[in-house]
């Protein structure tokens, strides 16, 4: 049974008799009386019958596979209740050298109960002006130039447009970034391998991996049309109730602050931006 | 929820996420994430591509949860996410098609292939069917795994699809024939039959005006809600 040697059937038509999608239509009677009074038809329906039967019971059969180990464990890290993983990098120990196609610099701040990244995509903070060198590197680790280092932070704080523009929440006593980037950094952080923030908001999980954010960063620069972004702080936070990232960044057209969403940076969705307002 | 069950129902797990419980989101994936992953995993055919749809839908259910207003169970709100994330990623294949293998086998609202198969008594009959359910039409494909193989009824189907009853009882059912056909040779060895090994039988369904006669000449019919 190959279909060919029922050429004058509509198999479509047959199928739908077959399978019930008839009943109670005026069809169902005109392809009965078909298959009664058409030779062709009748043999179309017997050895379409059979057929049908046997895919059915060969379907029920097929064994069901089960979700990859490692599909399930990302769902799970995604629906977890938050915990902590860290990046591997020393913000206090003297930095090593880089590889120039590494873009981001990656040690650590906690503070208060906030997350802070410090020296997260050092080449947006330098404008990308060429590939960073050890003396850079290391006074990235430094307490001056930590000051303006972009902060990634994890408040929650559910913006509005009248809100976008003013600086994210600090924790009231968060102690100076490199202290503590440097105390977390030399007890765990070399121990971790890989890098992604289990963070409150798990909509918004993919953005805290690295590379994710990378490709955030320029969905927001192609569209900013500023020439390069250097960004300040990154907030894992709300938008009018939905899951977004505000990214706060200066470039040649100005100070601005972009609320986008959790699908910013992938091909589709672009920066996924909610809002946009110049801040000052 | 039976009064002897204290775990929480869905609804109330959904709820509870909703309302703040960080851990209620991930209790309902861990409850269906097989059956989800089955269903993806059948749809698109693909591995990796069913694993991306069912974490980008489970994603947006965890953003869109507070939508959910309670019309359907929360597993047919799940399944339903996920099959249409499922055939977005199909229907994105077809706007951005690939570059066909040298063999030209590739078409781009199918599957590359068929996905590995788990171990199972008649392998290369296991193989043969996935291939026939892989060469379908995404429509016709989604129907039938969530009736034949996931064994839903077919009103909840229609439901997660989001489809009139007679949609999918249409759906399937041509899907069926068209399979059917594909496995002719299988049937043939089976009973006896002349085998007819077409595993192009699907493009040779007659089915536009004139492929038969006589006949009504709807076809969707059965396609409205």
């Amino acid at each position: 049974m190959t279909g060919a040697e029922f050429s004058g059937v509509d198999i479509d038509l047959l199928a739908d008799y077959i399978g019930g999608a008839l009943e109670g239509t005026p069809d169902e009677s005109v392809v009965a009386t078909l298959i009664a009074e058409n030779p062709e038809w009748r043999a179309a329906y017997e050895s379409l019958s059979g057929g049908v039967s046997l895919v059915r019971a060969e379907l029920g059969r097929l064994e069901p596979e089960p979700m990859p180990a490692d599909l399930a464990a990302r769902l799970d890290g995604m629906f977890s209740a938050p915990t902590l993983t860290l990046v591997k990098g020393d913000a206090a120990a003297p930095a090593k050298p880089r590889s120039r196609s590494r873009r981001w610099v990656t040690p650590i701040a906690i503070a208060a109960g906030f997350i802070a990244f410090v020296g997260f995509g050092a080449d947006y903070l330098a404008g990308r002006s060429g590939p960073q060198t050890d003396d850079t590197a290391s006074s990235a680790a430094g307490s001056a130039d930590l000051a303006q280092a972009p902060q990634i932070l994890n408040t929650g704080t559910d913006y509005s447009r009248a809100t976008l523009s003013a600086e994210p929440p600090q924790p009231l006593a968060a102690p100076a970034a490199p202290r503590s980037a440097g105390a977390f950094g030399e007890s765990e952080a070399k121990e971790q391998d890989r890098s992604q923030i289990a963070l409150a908001d798990p909509a918004l999980a993919r953005l805290s991996g690295q590379a994710a954010l990378q490709e955030c960063f320029e969905a927001i620069e192609r569209e900013n049309l500023g020439g390069v972004i250097a960004v300040q702080t990154v907030d894992f936070a709300r938008f009018d109730g939905a899951s977004a990232v505000i990214v706060r960044f200066t470039a040649s057209n100005g100070g601005w602050a972009w609320a986008v969403g959790a699908d910013c940076g992938t091909r589709v969705a672009g920066a996924d931006t909610l809002d946009k307002v110049p801040v000052p | 929820m039976t009064s002897g069950d204290l775990s929480p129902s869905d609804a109330e797990l959904l709820r509870a996420h909703v309302e703040g419980d960080k851990e209620a989101f991930g209790e309902l994936v861990r409850r269906h994430r097989e059956r989800l992953w089955a269903v993806a995993l059948r749809t698109i055919g693909d591995r990796e591509e069913a694993a991306d749809a069912v974490q980008d839908a489970l994603l947006s259910a965890h953003r869109n949860a507070a939508r959910f207003r309670g019309d359907s169970a929360v597993t047919t709100w799940l399944h339903r996410i996920v099959v249409n994330a499922s055939l977005d990623r199909i229907r994105r294949r077809q706007a951005h098609p690939t570059v066909p293998l040298p063999d030209g086998s590739r078409s781009d609202d199918r599957p590359a292939g068929v996905e590995p198969a788990a171990p199972a008594v008649d392998h290369e009959t296991s193989m043969v069917v996935r291939q026939a359910l892989a060469d379908l039409p995404a429509d016709q494909r989604a129907a039938i795994v969530l009736v034949d193989i996931q064994g839903y009824p077919v009103a909840e189907a229609a439901e997660i699809l989001d489809v009139a009853v007679g949609t999918i009882k249409s759906r399937c059912a041509r899907g069926r024939a068209r399979m059917a056909l594909a496995l002719g040779d299988l049937r043939g060895r089976d009973s006896g039959h002349v085998a007819g090994g077409n595993q192009d039988a699907a493009e040779t369904v007659p089915s536009g005006p004139g492929a038969a006669t006589p006949r009504p000449d709807r076809h969707e019919r059965r396609d409205q809600r």
